[in-house]
């Protein structure tokens, strides 16, 4: 599904050159729940804002199914935004001037896609993530959590190969952050979603199929949750961490 | 909703308050430039203004200083919109939206608000200009060169500002779009905006250099003339002007970054000032822009009443109620005749003194210029015949003011104005004079200088020297000057009116002069140019209004007519008509640049209470108490308004009163209380931008909830 390799990517901040990435690679399959996990400053958001096309990579490849996307123009990569990826960000990026059933809707608009099939699947996402009851409200008028599945449903809406998720429980309590991993449960689930998530909660992480450590900009550590309970992959995961701190 | 205009559609009509922000600035800045550029092109006003003369520059300089005002403060509303609207553009980047797709949509936004609110301003410009003009003519005072006309190559500046504001929008427009950096425009909204460390010293250099700039700038241009001989083109003169917009930059710099109260305020003001600092270069520009702006509407405000003030005490100080001369040639009124009429309006003339005066050319030296590669340079050159001036008998002076005055053989004396002020104008060293119709000349010594206001300019020699000058002179080179006094000067306003268009209507064409027109200059500049300027025949070329007797009651006539008469009771009452057109047009040019002020200030303080609000439900949760949140909205309120204000008005006043310093290097009763009268009017202006202040504060506090 997604394929990254040798990623390299730095930041120029006067005569001083920081090298944010040093050759990551990693590969996420179909219908995984993957997270990145790293301390501070190890390149979690710079890898995401990469493989997202925010920022463009010095070098190295992504590639999403077939589609390289390092070597497309500007169009093609709004195509791909709009209809092979989905996206939750940490401040859920809702417009304020729409209501959730309209946010919802927003990238199949914005891809010229909306039909009726299309309002059909955004109430039927407003059901998977219990919000149909604050479907007609404006952002303002929601909690953080219901704000937050609210955009996990707009990520959805067009069937994105990847869901790319960016601290998405940072900015929630705890019992919001769980309604919100359970939504992505349910998106891999029931809507054979592939998901791909940053996050620095080891709780939030201990759900995902496998965990990738960054650490100064390369891969330290890749965690596969396999058969084990998510209380014992939270243990690892926690073990792996306190490691790298010895280090 | 299924489309993405319709999306773009719906957040339009959810964020209409920052279209209508946008929108409501963009027209009030061409509204304000077509009003203000329309009066200033008015052919009413140009007839009045001479052209090159000072009253046009300073309404071009203040012209230029609203232009730039409207221009950083247009362009202030766009960037604030863009910002605002750049969490939208973010987003739908991120969603996958193309940029070609959201540049259609802001094009379409652009162009509506654009063409809508400039096309909205240039149409309503004229009319406001118009009605504003009515209401002063209504309330104020009318007179027939008051029918305002407008000319229509006026549009052509107001389409060009129009044309700047569209073009600006657009391309501030495409480049938010631009921005390659998604993360950058996700996170434009929440960009704070600090000023880079500012050191204490700041403000106090900043002070230094207004100081500076200011004395620089006025001195320059005396310095390339008097010192270099060299007509520096007008730019060269401003950018020694330049030091007092950076000194004010930097002062207002420091005022928001660290306030004037020392480290003993830094916990006291803590929030204000870390909140002024997070918004601090659009509120330094926005500062910097009413500081300008309150400069020059001051500076156009102190026209009336320093012109005011030294007229009337002028007028007053006249030694006698009623002056004429005119030429001999001319059947003007004589004493009988003036009697007569003053009987007919049933006034006693108490005293009447009439005395002869000759036109003699004189030497001194001309401005000779030369054209160069860097302009224009001059240099002095002798003549023998420099210019003509009237000359008295010592008995005719003696008659005319009562004084006692001996010359010897061979001395004349200059007549100086009664307070010496116009030391600049008049004081030239004569050594020669020449009777123009025999040629004969005598070499003179200069004695000391002699006082009257109405004699101003002119000479008295010895009785013998004057017999002999004025040998062979004809009519139109001798005049007559006659003084008087009548009972109750200011109940004779008839009489004088009546007695002055007996005068006008008896003068002949041939003494359509104006006061400057000069026999021998003219003989002069046409011997070696061809032509002289103040010839009525060149009146097109050089664009002035030739001295017309039907127009009696003009300002161009009442000012500029050579044999005007001085009748106090008349000058008096006149006065405001006399000088309508000028007054007027300043004071319109000060109230468009106040409710400039007044606008910029509004919304720059309603800017910083949405931009804060968080900020006070955070120190609202931290338990700060009602009058702690009053205080500290208070302190930033009152800082847009007054920082702006208290250095825009000493700027001016200082800047002003410099100006007549330097004119005589001293200030005479008139200038001291034509400033006066201006503290007065700085008084008045600052209770009402307070009304102001204290109206937005309330505004600004109900929005915040305190």
């Amino acid at each position: 599904m997604l394929t990254v390799k040798d990623l390299h990517k730095s930041y120029q901040v006067g005569n001083t050159t920081y090298e944010v990435l040093k050759g990551v690679s990693l590969t996420v399959d179909e219908g995984a729940f993957v997270a990145v996990m790293g301390p501070s400053g190890s390149g979690k958001t710079t890898l995401l804002n990469c493989i997202s096309c925010y920022i463009p990579a010095d070098r190295g490849s992504i590639l999403l199914g077939s589609t390289e996307l390092a070597r497309l123009d500007e169009d093609a990569l709004a195509m791909v935004r709009n209809q092979k990826l989905g996206f939750v960000f940490q401040d859920f990026l809702l417009l304020d001037g729409l209501t959730v059933r309209e946010n919802i809707l927003l990238p199949a608009i914005i891809g010229g896609t909306v039909s009726a099939t299309t309002e059909t699947r955004a109430d039927q996402l407003c059901d998977v993530f219990g919000i149909s009851a604050i479907r007609d409200k404006y952002p303002a008028e929601i909690s953080g959590g219901e704000k937050q599945r609210t955009a996990v449903a707009r990520a959805l809406i067009n069937h994105p190969l990847l869901i790319l998720a960016d601290e998405p429980t940072g900015n929630l309590d705890s019992k919001s952050s769980r309604a919100v991993i359970h939504s992505f449960e349910q998106a891999k689930a029931s809507l054979g979603a592939t998901i791909f998530m940053v996050t620095h909660d080891s709780f939030a992480a201990s759900f995902c199929d496998q965990v990738v450590i960054l650490r100064d900009g390369v891969v330290w550590q890749t965690l596969n949750k396999g058969t084990l309970g998510r209380n014992d992959f939270q243990d690892q995961l926690l073990d792996a961490i306190r490691e790298m701190g010895k280090e | 909703m299924r489309t993405f205009t319709q999306i773009y559609a719906t957040l339009r009509r959810k964020n209409r308050g920052q279209y209508a922000l946008l929108s409501g600035c963009c027209f009030f800045s061409v509204l304000l430039i077509t009003a203000y550029v329309c009066m200033m092109r008015s052919p009413t006003i140009l007839a009045v203004l001479p052209e090159g003369g000072d009253s046009r520059k300073q309404v071009m300089m203040i012209f230029i200083l609203a232009v730039i005002g409207c221009s950083v403060f247009t362009t202030y509303a766009a960037g604030l919109f863009f910002r605002q609207k750049s969490r939208e553009t973010g987003v739908f980047l991120a969603l996958g939206a193309s940029r070609w797709q959201l540049k259609r949509e802001l094009r379409r936004d652009l162009t509506v608000i654009s063409l809508g609110s400039c096309a909205a301003g240039a149409i309503l410009g004229s009319p406001l200009a118009w009605a504003l003009w009515q209401i002063f003519r209504a309330l104020v005072v009318d007179t027939q060169e008051m029918s305002l006309a407008f000319a229509p190559a006026a549009y052509t500046y107001a389409l060009a500002f129009a044309v700047y504001v569209t073009g600006m929008l657009f391309l501030l427009g495409g480049r938010s779009i631009r921005k390659t950096n998604i993360i950058d425009v996700i996170s434009e909204s929440h960009r704070s905006e600090p000023i880079r460390a500012v050191k204490r010293w700041y403000g106090w250099v900043g002070i230094a250099l207004l100081v500076v700039g200011g004395f620089c700038g006025y001195i320059a241009p005396a310095v390339f003339v008097r010192g270099l001989h060299w007509y520096a083109p007008a730019g060269l003169s401003a950018i020694f002007y330049l030091p007092v917009l950076v000194g004010v930059y930097m002062i207002l710099l420091h005022t928001v970054a660290n306030g004037w109260g020392g480290k003993r305020r830094r916990y006291k003001d803590i929030i204000s000032i870390s909140q002024m600092r997070f918004q601090g270069r659009q509120t330094v520009r926005n500062m910097l822009v009413m500081t300008v702006l309150i400069a020059g509407a001051y500076f156009a405000s102190f026209y009336t009443p320093m012109l005011g003030t030294g007229a009337m005490m002028g007028y007053d100080a006249r030694p006698v109620d009623y002056a004429y001369h005119f030429r001999a040639d001319q059947d003007i009124p004589r004493e009988g005749e003036v009697r007569a009429l003053a009987e007919q309006y049933g006034v006693t003339i108490t005293s009447w003194a009439q005395a002869p005066m000759i036109r003699l050319a004189v030497d001194g030296n001309r401005h000779v210029e030369t054209e160069g590669p860097l302009g224009t340079t001059w240099e002095n050159v002798y003549y023998a015949q420099a210019k003509s001036d009237l000359f008295l008998s010592e008995s005719a002076y003696n008659t005319l003011t009562g004084e006692h005055l001996d010359l010897q053989p061979g001395q004349i004396a200059g007549i100086m104005d009664a307070t010496g002020d116009g030391q600049g104008v008049f004081g030239g060293f004569v050594t020669l004079v020449t009777n123009t119709i025999t040629g004969e000349s005598w070499p003179v010594t200069m004695t000391d200088d002699l006082r009257n206001d109405l004699l101003f300019g002119h000479y008295v020699v010895d009785d013998a020297d004057y017999a002999e000058m004025t040998d062979r002179l004809p009519d139109d080179w001798r005049e007559q000057m006659v003084f008087f006094n009548v009972e109750n000067d200011e109940e004779t306003y008839n009489f004088a009116k009546a007695l002055f268009y007996e005068i006008v209507d008896r003068s002949g064409s041939e003494v359509a002069l104006y006061d400057s027109y000069d026999p021998i200059v003219r003989e002069i500049e046409i011997a070696e140019t061809g032509e002289y300027f103040l010839d009525p025949a060149t009146s097109d070329k050089y664009d002035f209004t030739p001295i017309d007797y039907t127009q009696r009651d003009s300002s161009n006539f009442r000012l500029y007519w050579q044999y005007m008469p001085q009748f106090r009771v008349l000058d008096k009452a006149d006065f405001v008509k006399t000088m309508a057109v000028f007054l007027i047009l300043f004071v319109f040019i000060a109230i468009v640049c106040f409710a400039a002020v007044i606008v910029i200030a509004f919304t720059r303080c309603l800017t910083i209470a949405i931009t804060n609000r968080q900020v006070y439900d955070d120190l609202r949760h931290l338990g700060a108490p009602r009058e702690y949140l009053f205080r500290s909205a208070r302190s930033q309120i009152r800082r847009v308004f007054l920082v702006p204000m208290v250095t825009g008005t000493a700027l001016i006043y200082a800047f002003y009163a410099m100006i007549m310093f330097f004119n005589d290097n001293r200030l005479t009763i008139r200038e001291l209380a034509g400033l006066s009268s201006c503290l007065l009017l700085i008084l008045v202006v600052s209770a009402i931008l307070y009304g102001v202040y204290r109206l937005t504060r309330r505004d600004v506090c109900r929005r915040l909830g305190i």
